[in-house]
């Protein structure tokens, strides 16, 4: 080098040393207004309606500095009372999705054109115009469930355009449940139960606790009815050709062959009858269910459906008997091809074996019930290009998606003469279609009002500034829609003047009030019983004509989704993450095959097959399990997007293209087909499932004790050494025992945190997974991760099933145990795992080296490591919790039993001078768990609820026996004989 | 010969001059320069030693939560242009801020102290315990600019261990 050189290099470099080695500059906002309601660090709530599926639940949206970053239930709301389910859970990942929209975009022939806001208003302003000066009728809008003062907009602005009012389009109508309350009770829509109150509940395939009517209303409900009370429980027996979550939890699983629900609910109505119910009902109705019935004797129906004689006649038995029973119809979506006759034959026997009715309340209706058949949506699609129709309106709805595919939707959508506006904020199938794609408000950005079980209002009010400039969808109709007979100036007067009149939410304290509360809950409502005449002539055409015959091969099921709903939540990356509850697959989209076909076809695990049927074929990889009937092929509803952003689109298969468009008033569209030929490909897959095993290996993980052990003798003495009479231990001083501890215990200063899980409470549905993902900023890691076994969730449900009974599902949320003889800390070279003064065992993230001696270490597989910096791709890093450090890489992390939450109330007290109260720390799994089924608590106080649920005689600590002395204490799973 | 060597020690001695120089130059900018030990540049010249050293204004007037929440708020625009709509409300500097006010931009204030990100220090629990803001912050009263500083662990365990405070790791600074 020469001198001038190294003299250049020299001086320049240190005078850019001096200069430039500062990391950039870190700005601190500060706001040019004050806002009234914010307090930097602390978190502000507001009321606000969940809108991911019609049932409307209650959530408190937590803001901070101007963000949302958690919700929570509504502890006020009627219909959750505090609960939230995964899908509420991740609604936030709608408001900050990268692919969410920013702006409308337009079609053009060489693609999509961004245009603004003003602009697209104009188009759809022109063309909404153009469009009525031509005639009447001519402008057409299909609508998700929306709530009254929307849907009344909608419809007065369509009137003002000379047409008719919205159709409402919702994949899971609940037709054949309509007709048949219509029928039977007289009554139009949808009911509610109370579950709570039935001592024998029947199912024939409702999946309640996943997306039927209310899912966290009916899982508080059922669990209210089955759990443990005193030393009985009541009975669930779930009739259906395939298991589910809502048939896990069933005392019973009746696997009938698809298709036969109808044949055995009608055999149970000829059982009644035959024992003499129906004499309080008209005589010409009994003689005419005595004459339809009479062919479905306890033989046929044996033989038909396949199910086990003990087991049927357990049900009759225990279903004649009861005090208060409750029969339900079918699923979500009328699955079956004889949908209407189980509902018909589920309201009879409700009739015949309840005349009063008790359990049946005929005071709510589910708002749900406003949708439209699926013969109506066809004809909507259909009838386009006859009618001249010029304008098409689609909000929050996705038939390209949801509708089999000989729907003629896409083709519908195509058609050059009709301009189609979808209001979406993602590029779904059904937008891609669209001209104008026109992204409005989500829910949680807006002002409006639902009740999902009429006549609750429940209210939504902005809970966070907007991130783009969309407005809101009733803004661009009073701007579209009208010229100067604007019936308000914005939405949100619009909407406050209806509440006016129907709500009497008259002046601003009550306008302020129902904010707060999140709408008008207790109402003084007359009891609309339905007239009950019974006519037989409305039943006759349905019952008369008797029941559709089985299909001779396989019959593929498309089953509604908890996680997915009909696919509207598979953009969500927590929800693809969190595993299905009973195969464990994360991600991906297996095909349900039972053994015996399995078998008979040659077809193991993992095998990639095809599956044709009349209207089409797909590809998918097979889970083999008893979690079908043997005839029955299942596959999961929402994967499979063509489109719907980086998450959704490609992930998955979506089973709607194997379906069939034919549909039938009063029916709805089947999610079922018979008939399909499965082949193998020839091709494997590795299935992402992120547990290690099905069965327990004879090691005590989660536990089921029987009623009858329960009621005869206390628990059996427990102070040996080995797995099954090892001692309760409690983290606690007197849990030391010189004899058997090698580490002197540990002082805990008033508090020693613990936790402790009901299994027979836990229904599986994972919510507390979805809140804990939302909570602890846990990273997303994609199906390549989780097939490296590299997923990330501190909560998982785990499933075990007795290896002779698979339908036996026993479900364990399995998190850190917190243990006060915890195995990492002892083997942590740098002390980063480390035993607080409270007992909860802290993991020090700076101090971590990643050697995951701990995790090695961990008997419960708690502990996950960090492989990778996991991305938020913006705006997904405005979710984040600000009080919850995000993890790098190389570092080891695991539940802190929401240290943060802990810390939050150690403020307050602190502040007003008190201990901690009973009951007053709820970390996020706790708090949205709907069946109360998780409970935390200070061990050391004797007079908590832990303390006190310790001493029930389920109470057993998970490998305790290992004398890891853990805080987090399970009750065992109660079944009702073995 | 001693002609070479006397250039080869001419060449050494400009040499190691030369580093000397570069060094001292290197020090000065890091260390002596008026700007180095002032703090960061603000969006406005605010002066910390004009409003809470010379007019004796209380911490908690901008700084409002720091009783209340873990960190103390800044203050919005507005809450300056109360006085200052007032007070030299001609002046180039106040007719900047009148500018982000007028146009609803939020101020981009330079972060100054620094906490490691895993560390989440609670300004409300110092205070109630009587903990004057000088004792991390320093002499505010007599800074233009606040240098403020970068937090270590050290620091604040000295101060917990004399006062015997929580010295438990999540359950005190880490999250």
């Amino acid at each position: 080098m020469k001198r001038r050189t190294f003299l250049k290099m020299a001086g320049v470099g240190s005078i850019s040393f001096a200069f430039g080695c500062s990391p950039p500059d870190i700005h601190l906002f500060s706001q040019d207004r004050a806002s009234s309601d914010m307090v930097p660090g602390k978190a502000t709530w507001y009321a606000s309606t969940c809108r991911q599926c019609p049932a409307g639940c209650g959530v408190l949206a937590k803001n901070r500095e101007g963000r949302v970053i958690k919700l929570e239930g509504n502890p006020l709301h009627p219909v959750n009372q505090g609960a939230l389910c995964q899908r509420g859970q991740a609604a936030l990942q709608d408001v900050y999705h990268p692919d969410r929209l920013t702006t409308p975009l337009l079609r053009q022939k060489d693609g999509w054109r961004p245009v603004s806001f003003s602009r697209a208003e104009a188009i759809l302003k022109t063309r909404a115009r153009r469009a009525a000066e031509k005639g009447p009728d001519r402008v057409r809008m299909l609508t998700g469930t929306v709530g009254n003062s929307m849907m009344s907009l909608a419809t007065q602005t369509l009137q003002n355009l000379q047409s008719a009012p919205p159709v409402v389009y919702e994949p899971y109508a609940y037709e054949s449940l309509k007709a048949a309350n219509e029928k039977v009770f007289n009554v139009n829509g949808l009911i509610a139960y109370r579950m709570e109150k039935a001592d024998v509940l029947v199912s024939f395939g409702a999946d309640f606790l996943e997306t039927w009517l209310s899912p966290v209303e009916y899982a508080r409900k059922f669990k209210a009815m089955h759990a443990l009370c005193g030393d009985s429980k009541n009975i669930f027996y779930h009739v259906s050709p395939y298991l589910g979550l809502t048939g896990a939890n069933a005392d019973h699983w009746l696997a009938c062959r698809p298709g036969t629900e109808a044949i055995i609910a009608l055999g149970l109505v000829r059982q009644a009858l035959d024992i003499g119910k129906g004499h309080h009902l008209p005589r010409n109705f009994y003689k005419f269910l005595d004459r339809t019935t009479a062919a479905y004797t306890q033989d046929r129906v044996l033989q038909d459906s396949g199910i086990a004689l003990s087991l049927y006649e357990k049900l009759i038995i225990q279903l004649m008997g009861a005090r208060r029973p409750l029969v339900l119809g079918t699923g979500t979506g009328a699955c079956d091809l004889n949908g209407q006759q189980i509902n018909l034959a589920a309201n009879l026997l409700n009739l015949l074996l309840d005349p009063q009715l008790r359990l049946l309340d005929f005071k709510h209706r589910y708002r749900v019930s406003m949708a439209s058949g699926g013969s109506e949506i066809l004809k909507f699609f259909s009838s386009l290009d006859g009618d001249g129709v010029d304008l098409m309106l689609l909000n929050g709805v996705n038939p390209a998606f949801n509708l089999p595919p000989g729907s003629g939707v896409t083709e519908a959508l195509k058609n050059q003469d009709v301009f189609v506006v979808s209001f979406s904020n993602f590029m779904d199938e059904t937008a891609v279609l669209a001209d104008l794609v026109f992204p409005v408000r989500l829910p949680l950005e807006s002002w409006d009002e639902y009740g999902g079980r009429q006549p609750i209002v429940s209210t939504l009010q902005p809970a966070m500034g907007s991130l783009n400039k969309a407005p809101h969808l009733g803004d661009v109709l009073l701007h579209a829609g009208f010229e100067k007979n604007r019936p308000a100036k914005n939405y949100k007067q619009y909407l406050v003047s209806q509440l006016a009149s129907t709500n009497g939410v008259v002046d601003e304290t009550r306008w302020v009030q129902l904010l707060q509360r999140g709408g008008k809950f207790s109402f003084d409502l007359k009891v609309n019983r339905g007239s009950h005449k019974f006519k037989p002539e409305k039943l006759a055409p349905v019952l008369g004509r008797g029941t559709t015959p089985l299909p001779s091969s396989p019959v593929f099921i498309a089953a509604p989704s908890i996680r997915f709903f009909d696919g509207r939540d598979a953009n969500k990356p927590w929800l693809c993450e969190i595993p299905d509850p009973l195969s464990r697959v994360a991600w991906q989209t297996p095909l349900l095959v039972h053994p015996r076909t399995a078998g008979q076809k040659g077809i193991c695990q993992g095998d990639i097959v095809r599956i044709r049927s009349e209207a089409g074929s797909l590809e998918a990889p097979v889970y083999v399990s008893k979690l079908t009937a043997p005839d029955a092929l299942a596959m999961a509803i929402g994967q499979g997007h063509t489109a719907y952003g980086r998450y959704a689109a490609g992930t998955g298969i979506n089973p709607i293209g194997l379906l069939s468009s034919r549909t039938e008033p009063g029916a709805g569209i089947h999610l079922s087909i018979g008939l399909v030929v499965i082949e193998k490909t020839g091709r494997r897959m590795k299935l992402a499932h992120t547990d290690g095993s099905r069965i327990q290996h004879g090691r005590a993980y989660a536990l089921r004790a029987s009623l009858k052990q329960l009621q005869q003798t206390g628990p059996p003495p427990r102070n040996g050494l080995s797995m099954h009479d090892f001692p309760l231990t409690l983290p606690l001083p007197e849990g030391y025992d010189p004899q058997r501890d090698f580490y002197p215990p540990h002082p805990h200063e008033t508090y020693r945190w613990g936790m402790v899980v009901d299994l027979d409470r836990c229904i599986g549905c994972g919510a507390c997974a979805a809140a804990c993902y939302a909570e602890n900023n846990i990273g997303i890691v994609g199906v390549e991760r989780v097939l490296e076994g590299r997923e990330m969730a501190w909560l998982s449900i785990e499933r075990f099933q007795p290896p002779g009974s698979m339908e036996q599902v026993t479900f364990l949320p399995m998190l850190c145990q917190h243990c006060d003889n915890a195995p990492c800390e002892s083997v942590c070279p740098v002390y980063a795992s480390h035993h607080s003064k409270e007992g909860v065992n802290n993991q020090i993230y700076n101090r971590c080296i990643g050697s995951r001696f701990c995790a090695q270490n961990c008997p419960y597989k708690v502990r996950r490591f960090n492989w990778f910096d996991w991305q938020w791709p913006e705006p997904m890093n405005l979710q984040l919790n600000p009080n919850v450090t995000v993890r790098s890489k190389g570092v080891m992390e695991k539940c802190s039993f929401c240290i943060q939450r802990i810390k939050t109330v150690h403020d307050t007290a602190k502040n007003e001078q008190r201990k901690i109260r009973d009951g007053e720390v709820t970390p996020a799994c706790v708090q949205t768990c709907p069946t109360g089924a998780l409970v935390f608590g200070n061990l050391a106080d004797p007079a908590s609820r832990v303390r006190k649920l310790v001493d029930d005689p389920r109470a057993y600590q998970v490998m305790g026996y290992l004398n890891t002395k853990p805080a987090v204490i399970y009750l065992k799973k109660v079944v009702v004989d073995t | 010969m001693s002609g070479a060597a006397a250039t080869g020690n001419r060449k050494l001695v400009f040499a190691v001059l030369l580093c000397t120089l570069l060094t001292a130059a290197f020090l000065y900018f890091f260390y002596f320069l008026p700007k180095a030990n002032m703090g960061p540049e603000q969006p406005i010249a605010f002066s910390h030693r004009l409003h809470a050293g010379v007019k004796n204004i209380q911490c908690q007037f901008c700084h409002p939560f720091v009783g209340r929440s873990t960190h103390p708020g800044i203050p919005p625009v507005e809450k300056c242009l109360d006085c200052h709509n007032y007070i030299i409300a001609r002046h180039p500097q106040i007719l900047k801020l009148q500018h982000y006010f007028d146009t609803r931009t939020p101020m981009p204030w330079v972060k100054a102290n620094y906490l490691p990100e895993h560390v989440l220090f609670n300004h409300q629990r110092h205070i109630r315990h009587g903990i004057a803001c000088k004792q991390c912050h320093g002499e505010i009263k007599a800074m233009d600019r606040i240098h403020g500083r970068r937090f270590k662990m050290g620091f604040c365990v000295k101060c917990h261990r004399e006062k015997k405070a929580n010295l438990d790791c999540w359950l005190a600074c880490h999250r």
